[in-house]
């Protein structure tokens, strides 16, 4: 446990006991009108005790039902009308841990983005570092984005307001979440990411193991000690481990793929660090078995073929991270996996799925009831 | 972040609360005590390390560069000139730094510190052996530093990063990480029990006072380049770049982390 954390709590506790005891009580404060419901989120065993949900945009009931119809809303590219509806779930997709099985997204107007589709996974504990190299601030930043995104919805606000307005459900929904019903982009911007912060996904074999509710096959446990070693695989630096179970630093590497590099959407572009060249995120590796294909470009179809490529297809540069100590002397190409490692290291990857998250009813599509 | 937050929203209650109530009738009864504060800096060959260049050669002759540090301290003791012993332990009694997170290079101690002379301090590199619990970090950036269970479980204490050229011209990384070293048995898996390689840092001459209503400010200096020389020469193309398998090279950093750091007072 994080004992400076708890002591904080207990601290505040304390704190506001004495200054209600302390002093005689003032007038109380007019009333909000405007009341809605708090949502409590749960931290799953062992999981970050600290959450980015920013302080202008609490969790609420209301403001999480709102988000859900907004991100599966094919108004929301404001382009219905003309036969483009798009949403968000176009590209990210509850089955695929929403990823995208084909690769790339594809936009209203038929553009594709210029890396692949990232899963939502967990994002309430990202240190606010979104995309492949980080450049996004917040999820609240990110639909901003989207909307006028050639690659996405290639639209303008105006008619994604008009659009999501002419709907009459939805201002009775703003006025729960927010107070009126007006509509504006910072509203749906804050109700979406209210909902992508309860997509939590915390069921798979390898949580429960963790829990001690299930256990590991040979084989599976052989997986995780090459993955957490560096003798073995060595995986963990970057993807996580037991003890870190998001299964990402959040933090940028080049994992040696590649001898010479298109920075336009690397690391690099962000942070002009040359250490940073050819670096993109260590996405987190739960459901991995459904977010192929594989890497920013895709070019991996199977975790067969990210698996071989680890194990003897790493290629040298001076950009290649320190840490990929498997492409540099005494080793060189890889791991060097036999067979059998191959296959106990997939098995622990598998261990990462979790069907109780693509199938939780309340992630799910709501006008499909 | 959030332990940050609730610490401004502490004080701002502490604030509210000086200012909303009327004033009780003060009896001075307050405690001798002020305030310390440790800033962490990184230097190599006297100079603040820097980032990326290829400009430094180890005792061993190898040309490196640096790319980060992030290391844990913990059991911090203040021995005063009266003979007694400090304890930094009240809200925590660890602290991380990491050479890519800004706010990790000064630690504001929350500990009152009772006033007079200090002759000197120490400290734990890493974790001793009852402290380095497993899973005791849930939070990024320390939950990053987890060392696999396998390997003997806990924290790293330390990961230096950056690379150094071989005699073939290639930039091979290192990644010079220090935590529990392993037993093998003759089939090569690791056998209990595991080995704890943290050791105290003792600074002799770290004379400074502490003061009431006044916050003293101590630099902790670590001379990265001393991981690699006293007393013993630390090659990286005898070891390779990953030594969490290794414990005799994990050994030569332990016994080498003696003198690592030196000690700085800050007078302002
Ligand atoms: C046309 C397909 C497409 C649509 C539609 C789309 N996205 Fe994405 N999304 C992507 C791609 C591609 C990425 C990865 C972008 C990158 O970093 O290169 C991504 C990344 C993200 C990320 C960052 C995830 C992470 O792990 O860092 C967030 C958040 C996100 N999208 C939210 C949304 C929201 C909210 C909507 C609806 C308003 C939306 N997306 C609509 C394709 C799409
Ligand atoms: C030095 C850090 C590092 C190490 C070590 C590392 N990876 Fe990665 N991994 C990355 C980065 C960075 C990416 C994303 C790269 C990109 O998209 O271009 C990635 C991508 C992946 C992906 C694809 C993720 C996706 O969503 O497309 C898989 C699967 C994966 N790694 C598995 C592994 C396995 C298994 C190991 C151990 C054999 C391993 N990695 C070791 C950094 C690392």
């Amino acid at each position: 446990m994080n004992i400076s954390f708890v002591k904080s709590k207990i601290g505040l506790v304390l704190a506001f006991i004495f200054l209600f005891t302390s002093c005689k009580k003032k007038e109380e404060e007019d009333i909000e009108t405007h009341n809605p419901t708090p949502y409590s989120l749960e931290i799953p065993h062992g999981f970050p005790t600290n959450v980015n949900i920013p302080d202008d945009n609490p969790l609420t009931v209301e403001g999480i039902k709102l988000g859900r119809y907004l991100f599966y809303d094919d108004r929301m590219s404001g382009k219905a009308d003309q036969g483009m509806g798009m949403s968000c779930s176009s590209c990210h997709q509850q089955a695929y841990a929403f990823d995208n099985p084909a690769g790339q997204g594809t936009g209203t107007t038929s553009l594709k983005t210029k890396n692949t589709v990232l899963p939502h996974i967990n994002l309430v504990w990202n240190p606010g570092t979104y995309g492949w190299n980080g450049s996004v601030a917040s999820i609240e930043e990110d639909v901003l984005l989207v909307i006028p995104d050639p690659t996405e919805f290639a639209s303008t606000w105006p008619d994604v307001i008009a659009a999501i307005s002419a709907e009459a459900m939805y201002p009775p929904m703003f006025e729960a979440a927010f107070g009126s019903k007006e509509i504006t982009p910072e509203r749906i911007a804050k109700a979406i990411a209210q909902f992508m912060r309860t997509m939590v996904s915390q069921d798979s074999k390898f949580d429960r193991v963790l829990r001690g509710d299930d256990n590991f096959t040979e084989s599976e446990r052989r997986g995780l000690v090459l993955f957490t070693t560096e003798e073995g695989a060595d995986c963990f630096h970057c993807h996580g481990a037991p003890g870190n179970p998001l299964m990402t630093t959040h933090l940028f590497y080049n994992n040696a793929k590649d001898t010479i590099f298109d920075t336009s959407s690397d690391r690099y572009s962000v942070t002009n660090n040359p250490r940073d060249i050819g670096a993109y995120k260590a996405t987190t590796l739960r459901n991995i078995e459904l977010t192929g294909p594989y890497m920013h470009d895709g070019r991996f179809q199977t975790l067969d073929e990210v698996i071989n490529f680890y194990s003897e297809g790493l290629l040298y540069s001076e950009y290649a991270h320190q840490l990929m100590h498997k492409v540099f002397p005494p080793y060189g190409n890889g791991a060097m996996l036999n067979p059998q490692e191959k296959a106990d290291l997939k098995a622990f990857l598998l261990t990462l799925t979790d069907t109780v998250f693509i199938n939780n009813p309340e992630l799910s599509d709501p006008f499909q009831k | 972040m959030i332990t940050m937050k609730i610490k401004i929203s502490l004080f701002v209650l502490a604030a509210l609360m000086l200012v909303s109530c009327k004033k009780k009738d003060e009896t001075d009864t307050s405690p001798k005590t002020g305030k310390i504060s440790i800033s962490f800096e990184h230097f190599i060959s006297n100079q603040p390390a820097i980032v990326n260049d290829y400009i430094y050669t180890n005792a061993a002759g190898n040309v490196y560069s640096f790319f980060l540090v992030r290391y844990f301290i913990s059991d911090v003791e203040l021995y005063k000139s009266d003979g007694s012993v400090v304890k930094i332990d009240k809200w925590t009694d660890h602290f991380y730094v990491d050479t890519d997170i800004p706010h990790t290079l000064e630690w504001n101690v929350f500990d009152e510190i009772s006033i007079g002379n200090f002759d000197s301090l120490s400290f734990r590199f890493g974790f001793s052996d009852t402290k380095n619990q497993s899973f005791m970090f849930v939070n990024q950036p320390e939950s990053n530093m987890v060392w696999p269970e396998e390997l003997g479980g806990g924290y790293h204490y330390l990961q230096l990063e950056g690379k150094w050229i071989d005699p073939n011209g290639i930039k091979i990384g290192y990644a010079f990480h220090l935590g529990r070293g392993q037993h093998y048995d003759g089939s090569g898996n690791p056998v209990p029990p595991f080995i704890d390689n943290s050791f105290r840092v003792s600074l002799p001459n770290s004379a400074f006072s502490v003061e009431t209503d006044k916050t003293t400010k101590l630099t902790l200096r670590m001379n990265i380049e001393n991981w690699f020389e006293e007393p013993h020469l630390y090659d990286h193309n005898q070891w390779g770049g990953d030594i969490m398998q290794q414990q005799p090279a994990m050994l030569l950093a332990k016994e080498n982390g003696w003198n690592v750091f030196s000690f700085n007072l800050n007078n302002n």
